[in-house]
Parts: C-alpha cells; sequence; structure tokens
C-alpha cells in the first residue's frame, strides 16, 4: 500500500508534466514498449495510485489532484495503445530476420525490423524508422512526412506506398 | 466507518449485500427472500408498497403498479427503443421537462429516479432492520452500456433514497470481482451478463488484485423480459383461436399472460415440456375461460433464437475489439436469470468450447461484487471494522472471500482495483455532419482529455457544440448526449479566442467538462447539457 505521501508527490509529479509529455513518459516506460509491456506499466500505476484506493486517507482537494494525475496516465495509455494498433498495421512484423548489413543503425538501436523492409533501399528504410517513431509519439502527420521521404528515396516499393496511403487514411479517419 | 452496501437494482429484481472481513451477507426481505422484485405500487389503500408485496397488486390495479423503471431511468422519452418499451407497460408514462419520462399514477407524477429511489429505500430499511445500524452508503450497480444520463439518474436515485453513492460499478465488472476476488490468480474471463431488462458482456483480465476491463459492450433493450413478451404473443394468439377473444386490448389479461409466459420459461429451464392452462380469463360475455397450453422446450427455444442470436453476435464483437479468440479466454461467467436458459449455456458453450461457469447463484452474483467493492471503498473488509463480530451467511455456492478455502487473515487481503472502460463512443459534431471523437470506446476511466476549440464569427460569445455517443462517423446515426454550452466568452476577433475544453469521464462513467481559456488559464463555464439527465422535480424547476 502506497502511503498518502508518496501518492500526492506522485500525483504532483504527472500533473506538472502532463501537458508537454508524452504518453511512454507519463506511464514511465521505454518508448518502444510493445502492448503488454505497456499494459503493466499502466496495471502498476492502478495499484499505486488509482483514486479509490486512497479516497479514505486524502482530503476532497487532495483526492481532486490524484484523480486528475490518473486520468491523464489513463489518457496516455489510450492513446500509446491506439497508436500502437496503427503501427502494427502498417508493419508486418516478422522479428526473426536478419538486418540488412549495409542499413545504418536505426535510432531505436538495432531493432530487428520485417521482412518487407528488406524489399526497400537503405535511405528509404532509414526513413521508414523515422516514420515508426512518429507514429509510436502519436505523430501522425510526422510519419506521414517520413513516408513521403521514403517513397521519394524508393518509389518502386510498393510497400512503402501502402504504408503511406494507410497512415493518411487513418489521419482522415479521426483525430 | 459507516457500514456500506453493495445494491444490484436490476430491472425485474434487486438484490442487497453487504462484506464483512469473513464474507458476503445478503440482505432479507420481509420473508427471508434475497431477491427483491423492483416492483412499486400504489395501491388504492393508500401508501407505497415495494417488492414482493408489490407485485401481488399487479393483477388487481395494473396501472398503479411501476415496474420496470430501469428501462425508462435517464432515458430521452422520444428514442424509438423507448418508444416500444412503452408499448409493453400498463402504467401511464409522458413527456416531462428536458425529454425525461414521468409516470403517472393517481394524480402524482414522479421521476423515474423517485420510483426507483422507492427500491432503494425498500432494501435500506430491510438492511438496517437485518444489521440493527443505520446504513448511509450504497455502490451501486448499472449495466456497463448505461449512458451518462441513465448513470447520473441512478444516482440522483440512490440521492432521493438518502443513501450516499461513493460509486456506480458495472454489473459485469462486478460479477467478475465476485468471481475473482481473493483467488490471486492471472486470467482472462467472460462475464456474460444476460439479466430481465438488459444485455451486457465484458472480457476482463484478472491479475491478482487488478481487475482490467479489455472490451465491454452489449444491448440495453434485451433481456428476459422481451422472452416473455414474446412468447406471451404466442399464449394471445393461442387465445385468440381457442376463445375466440383478442386479449392484446386488455391490460389485465396481457398482465396475466406475461406472468404465465413468465413461469413457462422458467419451468422449460428444468423440464422438456410445459403443459397447463391459464385460469380466470374474463370473457366479453361475462364467463370466466381457462386457456390451455403445451409447449415443449425445442417450440421455445425456437421462439426465442433470435434473441439468443444477438446475445452471440455480441459477445463475438466484444472478443473482437479486445482482440482475442474464444480460446483464449479461460472461464465463461454467466450473470443474470436468462442465463438459466440451457439453450443459452449450450450456445456459449459452443463458442466457447467449454462449459460456462454457473457456480455463482447468476441472480446474486453481481449484489455479491457490489458489496466487496462497496467494502472495499469504506474501508471495512481490509480495516475488519463493521461487521467483524457477525458471522456472515454463506452464499448457496460460496462465500468470494473465502474462495477455495483459503482463509484470507488481515493484511494479506488487497483490496480490489477495478479499471473500468468508457462503453462507448465520445463525439462532437463537426461541419458537414460528421462526428469527430472525443474519446475512444473501451478507454479505461478515470480519464481526462483536452480539446481546444475556437469563435467561428466575430465578436462571438457563446459557443455551442452537439455531444453524441455511438460508433457512427455521420453524426445523425448516433444518439444525441446533449449540447456543450461556453458561455460569456469575452468578444473577439473570430479565431482569436482559443478555449481548451475538458472532457473527463470519471469513475462513475459519468462526462464532466471543464473549459478554460487556453492562453490565459482563466476558467470558463462549462455546462453540458444531457438529455434525459435528472431535473429537480416532474417538472424540472431547478
Amino acid at each position: 500500500m502506497t502511503t498518502r505521501m508518496d501518492v500526492l508527490m506522485w500525483a504532483q509529479r504527472i500533473n506538472a508534466m502532463a501537458k508537454t509529455a508524452s504518453p511512454h513518459q507519463l506511464l514511465d516506460m521505454p518508448k518502444d514498449a510493445g502492448a503488454d509491456a505497456a499494459q503493466e506499466a499502466f496495471q502498476k500505476m492502478a495499484r499505486m495510485a488509482h483514486p479509490d484506493l486512497h479516497r479514505n486517507g486524502l482530503t476532497p482537494d487532495e483526492l481532486e489532484h490524484v484523480t486528475s494525475a490518473y486520468a491523464a496516465v489513463a489518457n496516455a495509455y489510450q492513446v500509446y495503445r491506439q497508436n500502437l494498433m496503427t503501427t502494427s498495421r502498417m508493419k508486418p512484423i516478422n522479428p526473426g530476420d536478419p538486418m540488412p548489413s549495409d542499413v545504418p543503425a536505426t535510432p531505436s538501436g538495432a531493432a530487428p525490423i520485417g521482412s518487407a523492409a528488406n524489399a526497400m533501399s537503405s535511405r528509404a528504410l532509414v526513413y521508414y524508422r523515422k516514420a515508426e517513431l512518429a507514429l509510436k509519439r502519436g505523430d501522425l502527420k510526422g510519419a506521414i512526412l517520413q513516408l513521403k521521404m521514403a517513397v521519394a528515396s524508393d518509389p518502386q516499393s510498393a510497400f512503402l506506398r501502402t504504408a503511406l496511403i494507410e497512415v493518411e487514411t487513418e489521419v482522415r479517419k479521426g483525430p | 466507518m459507516a457500514i456500506a452496501l453493495g445494491i444490484d437494482l436490476g430491472t425485474t429484481n434487486s438484490c442487497a449485500a453487504v462484506a464483512t472481513p469473513t464474507g458476503v451477507e445478503f440482505i432479507l426481505g420481509q420473508r427471508g427472500e434475497r431477491v427483491h422484485p423492483s416492483v412499486v405500487a400504489f395501491p388504492a389503500s393508500g401508501g407505497v408498497v415495494v417488492g414482493a408485496d408489490a407485485k401481488r397488486f399487479r393483477l388487481t390495479e395494473p396501472s398503479h403498479v411501476i415496474h420496470s423503471a430501469k428501462r425508462f431511468i435517464g432515458q430521452n422519452i422520444r428514442a424509438p427503443l423507448v418508444q416500444l418499451a412503452l408499448t409493453g407497460i400498463r402504467y401511464k408514462v409522458t413527456e416531462g421537462t428536458n425529454q425525461q419520462p414521468i409516470v403517472t399514477v393517481r394524480d402524482r407524477r414522479m421521476t423515474m429516479p423517485e420510483i426507483s429511489s422507492h427500491v432503494l429505500l425498500h432494501l435500506k430499511r430491510c438492511a438496517e432492520r437485518q444489521l440493527g445500524t443505520s446504513v448511509s452508503d450504497a455502490v451501486i450497480t448499472v449495466p456497463a452500456n448505461f449512458t451518462d444520463a441513465q448513470r447520473q439518474a441512478t444516482k440522483e436515485a440512490g440521492r432521493l433514497a438518502g443513501l450516499n453513492v461513493p460509486r456506480l460499478i458495472n454489473e459485469p465488472t462486478a460479477a467478475a470481482l465476485a468471481y475473482g476476488f481473493g483467488r490471486n490468480q492471472d486470467q482472462l474471463i467472460c462475464v456474460f451478463d444476460f439479466g430481465g431488462g438488459t444485455f451486457d458482456v465484458s472480457i476482463l483480465k484478472i491479475n491478482g488484485e487488478v481487475f482490467e476491463v479489455l472490451a465491454s459492450d452489449g444491448d440495453f433493450f434485451l433481456g428476459g423480459d422481451d422472452l416473455d413478451r414474446a412468447l406471451a404473443e404466442v399464449l394471445a394468439a393461442e387465445c385468440n383461436r381457442v376463445l375466440h377473444f383478442d386479449p392484446r386490448q386488455h391490460p389485465v389479461l396481457m398482465m396475466k399472460l406475461m406472468m404465465g409466459a413468465e413461469a413457462i420459461k422458467c419451468h422449460l429451464s428444468d423440464n422438456d415440456a410445459a403443459e397447463g392452462e391459464i385460469d380466470g380469463i374474463d370473457l366479453p360475455n361475462g364467463e370466466v375461460g381457462s386457456l390451455p397450453f403445451a409447449l415443449s422446450r425445442q417450440q421455445f427455444e425456437e421462439l426465442i433464437n433470435g434473441y439468443v442470436n444477438r446475445t452471440i453476435e455480441v459477445t463475438k464483437q466484444v472478443l473482437a475489439q479486445a482482440r482475442l479468440s474464444p480460446g483464449q479466454i479461460s472461464d465463461v461467467l454467466c450473470v443474470g436469470g436468462s442465463t438459466r436458459i440451457p439453450a443459452v449455456r449450450q450456445r456459449l458453450a459452443e463458442l466457447f468450447r467449454r462449459q460456462p461457469n454457473i457456480s455463482i447463484n447468476p441472480d446474486e452474483v453481481v449484489a455479491q461484487g457490489a458489496a466487496i467493492q462497496a467494502g472495499s471503498l469504506s474501508g471495512s473488509i481490509t480495516a475488519g471494522t463493521g461487521m467483524g463480530a457477525r458471522d456472515a451467511v454463506l452464499t448457496e455456492a460460496h462465500s468470494p472471500l473465502l474462495y477455495g478455502g483459503a482463509t484470507p487473515t488481515k493484511g494479506t487481503l488487497q483490496r480490489p482495483v477495478l479499471l473500468d472502460v468508457n462503453p462507448s463512443t465520445l463525439a462532437i459534431q463537426t461541419a458537414g455532419g460528421y462526428a469527430e471523437k472525443l474519446l475512444e470506446k473501451n478507454a479505461p476511466i478515470p480519464i481526462e482529455r483536452s480539446r481546444v476549440f475556437s469563435t467561428a464569427r466575430d465578436m462571438q460569445t457563446r459557443v455551442e457544440i452537439d455531444c453524441c455517443r455511438g460508433e457512427s462517423r455521420r453524426y445523425a446515426d448516433n444518439e444525441p448526449l446533449g449540447k456543450l454550452i461556453l458561455d460569456a466568452l469575452p468578444a473577439k476577433p473570430r479565431g482569436d479566442l482559443k478555449i481548451e475544453v475538458r472532457f473527463r469521464v470519471d469513475a462513475d462513467g459519468i462526462l464532466h467538462v471543464k473549459a478554460s481559456d487556453a492562453e490565459s488559464g482563466a476558467a470558463q463555464e462549462a455546462s453540458l447539457q444531457v438529455i434525459g439527465a435528472p431535473t429537480a422535480g416532474p417538472e424540472g424547476s431547478a
């Protein structure tokens, strides 16, 4: 059981960063965390800070403070999950494939890449990687820009063109 | 710490319980019954009668007996499904302010929360008599797909009954809590809640003391009442054929057929055939006739097949929303009286390839879960206060607090953490009649999200935004929720004013809206006028 002071300090920290922080920062997890890791991170916070667990020990103002922080974390979890779904639809995952040797290191380190990604030039792959990262951040416009760059570097890749269309459709569909 | 009840406020029946460190104790009625009919009667002799006693007046004074109030509470009376449900009742309902339904009985005009508050007050009094102490708090359960207005109206009913309602919880979640609390297991379960008036399915991931709802959906107008009505229609046709007399114009007779249908339905859950006659049918020529009937279980199953198909379809959709296949679910929990129907259980077994779990009484499991949550919120489960000295009555199947023979000792029992979800997408109307999503279905609650709005005309001081709930991209295809009004804005050129609106869905599933000037941070007035939401009285003087 978390003490009153612990949860109040947590709430203060979350509320201070809620407006500017990205979802993974609010959930206190790596930016490339998968769906299971995100769920675990959210449940860990819920175990510690769910307002229902603290309603008896806090004043109404303090409880509102904790609820507001928790609601921000819940939103971060929801946004992160939604973005993961968008990403996973765009990217056929095949973790067993080796990295092509001529590919420069991607920003996220030597993450395994999909076989479909092999069908593009190394230049395009860098842009594609950046698009993926933008998607994880929830930055759909950024992702489109990077995908357009990728398509420009490798106009032959049907995979990239499909990815671009998918993300553009996603943007048109909703916020 | 005050004692907090858990109340399952059902369409046809209600049930209340209180959790203690040793188990869950049910609140009994005058005759020792655990299940209390959600029926309120205003008999000619005066006064208000609730529960089993009120049911007696159904045949003598059908227009003064209010049942199924849950179907209308917090509803927009103009909604097509509400209009349809109104054809099945025998008491008078008219439109009040804010499009809320108003009941008129013996020249008294009452809101639906007032009717439900009589049921809650009855349970409160039974509890106080049984426990020998005053009861001030109650956790009340609602169907998972209840709207904002329905939730607000249910809270209002609690307030009118003199109860502080610290939390509304969703019925399937409550059932999962009763099932999984104290078991300390990790599993994925499906709760199939087919009650008297509503149908809900939720998929939950239980992880120790954390109960996370992954997806939830349902049909608010689908329940045992509909099955009764389908069967009553068959009986009415039979009456027309045998007795040459159409009973559909006669409220008392139809009520009698409905009651007969309910009895036949229950009988067919345990038997292959039902045969007998319904007596006391007053014929137009002054004679009293009787209607013989003979129905096999198979015939009944064919009759209700459409309804059962619908429940299975919704269950499949919820599985898809949770991105799970039926094989990944490790247990299917049956909740609600309609899950006693063998055909329902069989279809569930076919879908999940496993027998559904019926070890907990489907009529009582929701109240058990509500009681556990009430005990957790008030601290009486873990702190060992409240009912500690009393011996709790063990439930028929088992006490959820003593599941599997494990004896929870003080300190080892973790308070449950319920992570419920937003039941349906909230959206606002944008240019061209489209609905723009504010918050997705199945997002965890409590949750807060903000959006920035701007004025469209020069010197505009008022912004009205139409809100709706539903999954359609077109605004008109969704269910209107109400208007969000931003008032008394400073007059500025169009687009100059940026208003940040924060939408929060609280842990009760109720939407709150706050607005502030995005640049200065100065607070603005914002309110969401929810259609069908309770107002102060039947005339809405507030």
